[in-house]
């Protein structure tokens, strides 16, 4: 778990390829501890943890609705590794979440400044705006529709 | 049209309408916290913190966040306690509280003030049974809310109604929902404890009214095929049955107004 990372760059997509609408989609969110909002920077080169939306860079932010910690014995918030495909239970509750935030007017306005490829920057604050070691997830991908 | 949905003759004398809870009037407020004090006097499986308690502590954690079925968990949820409800007081339905409009205001004032007319509000704050405490301390709700301008805008919710892929506006929907959780701070921040506090049942309703206006603007669109004839554990319900509001006998309804007609005689 971490409080702020930055991604490695993303390309965004080619000058012959126009689209209508970009996201950002953050795969494999962990949501088992405290609630947050993951703020979200483009192309924000030095950017700090302590920058928030008045940064030039800001995007927007996504929200994790946290479960708070495990409240059962050892184990019990294990996820497990396989799953039998003749298992008809719900998935676990702490199945990875995925987020969707869109990010079009940013997109362009990169690619308006003949941006190639950017970093992604999320810092993750919790009650009270304060950044905290609650963000972790496996991928970032920049999807764009025509 | 499908089993769940009422005939055009049972429809008009059966829904209910929900509204919004800045426009109910002296006497649907006064039902509601009749009803909401009612359930919260009641020790057993009728009562209010057995109905708080499926969606968090204490365990089992039923409510399902982060999935493909959280839109419908939900409703089915929210329909179930208003069933509960209308066992209390006949007829009562849960407002939405719209976080998009009158943010100074930050929680609405019916569910802000510990006391109305000299009682003690129902809506303001809740008991939290020993077994649905994330720490023994927290025998009450309590909320933290954050600054008014860090609500959802009406334009932020309107890019997301404007998805025409169910799942993708699920997902961000979702995360709208989140960040009202987040806002309200307290108890309704964490999964575990959030359903005790009762502004959770007006902020969900508002969740669900949003899905109902996606429905409305995306006729054709809807829950993938795969999902409908999944269970909602606990409750007795499908994906399927959830889909229209109407076959579970409730509305959205901006305004209403009835009069009498000539009657049979």
């Amino acid at each position: 778990m971490v409080e702020h990372f930055t991604s490695k760059p993303i390309e965004l997509p080619p000058p012959d390829h126009p689209f209508a609408r970009a996201d950002l989609a953050f795969y494999g969110l962990d949501h088992s501890g405290a609630s947050f909002e993951g703020q979200v920077f483009l192309d924000a080169r030095g950017v700090g943890r302590d920058a928030g939306p008045d940064h030039r860079a800001y995007v927007g932010s996504f929200f994790i609705f946290g479960h708070g910690g495990c409240f059962g014995d050892v184990g019990h918030c294990d996820i497990p590794v396989e799953r039998d495909p003749f298992d008809l239970r719900p998935p676990h509750q702490l199945e990875p979440a995925v987020r969707i935030l869109t990010v079009t007017e940013p997109v362009k306005a990169l690619l308006g400044r003949d941006v190639e490829a950017v970093k992604v920057t999320v810092t993750a604050r919790t009650a009270g705006r304060t950044p905290a070691n609650v963000l972790a997830f496996e991928k970032v991908r920049l999807m764009t529709y025509a | 049209m499908s089993a769940a949905s009422p005939s055009a003759t049972q429809a008009p004398r059966a829904l209910r309408h929900r509204r919004s809870v800045r426009r109910l009037t002296t006497g649907q407020l006064d039902d509601l916290r009749r009803a909401i004090a009612a359930a919260q006097e009641i020790s057993d499986d009728r009562g209010y913190q057995r109905w708080a308690g499926i969606h968090g502590l204490p365990l089992p954690i039923s409510c399902t966040h982060h999935t493909e079925l959280f839109l419908p968990w939900h409703r089915a949820y929210l329909y179930l306690f208003e069933k509960a409800l209308q066992e209390r007081v006949p007829g009562v339905t849960l407002p939405w509280w719209d976080w998009t409009s009158n943010h100074a205001e930050g929680v609405p004032a019916a569910y802000a003030r510990r006391r109305d007319n000299g009682r003690k509000n129902p809506l303001f704050d809740s008991p939290i049974e020993p077994g649905g405490r994330e720490n023994p301390r927290q025998a009450r709700t309590v909320r933290s809310e954050g600054s008014p301008g860090a609500l959802p805008s009406p334009t932020e919710v309107d890019a997301v109604l404007a998805n025409p892929d169910f799942l993708t506006f699920q997902t961000q929907l979702e995360s709208i929902h989140d960040g009202v959780h987040v806002w309200v701070g307290g108890t309704m921040e964490s999964i575990a404890t959030a359903a005790y506090d009762p502004i959770f049942w007006a902020h969900h309703c508002m969740i669900d009214r949003l899905w109902y206006l996606w429905q409305l603007r995306h006729p054709g669109a809807g829950v993938p095929a795969r999902l409908l004839d999944r269970a909602l554990a606990p409750f007795p319900l499908t994906v399927r049955q959830t889909i229209e509001i109407a076959g579970l006998g409730y509305d959205y309804a901006a305004s209403t107004a009835a009069a009498e007609g000539p009657g049979h005689g």
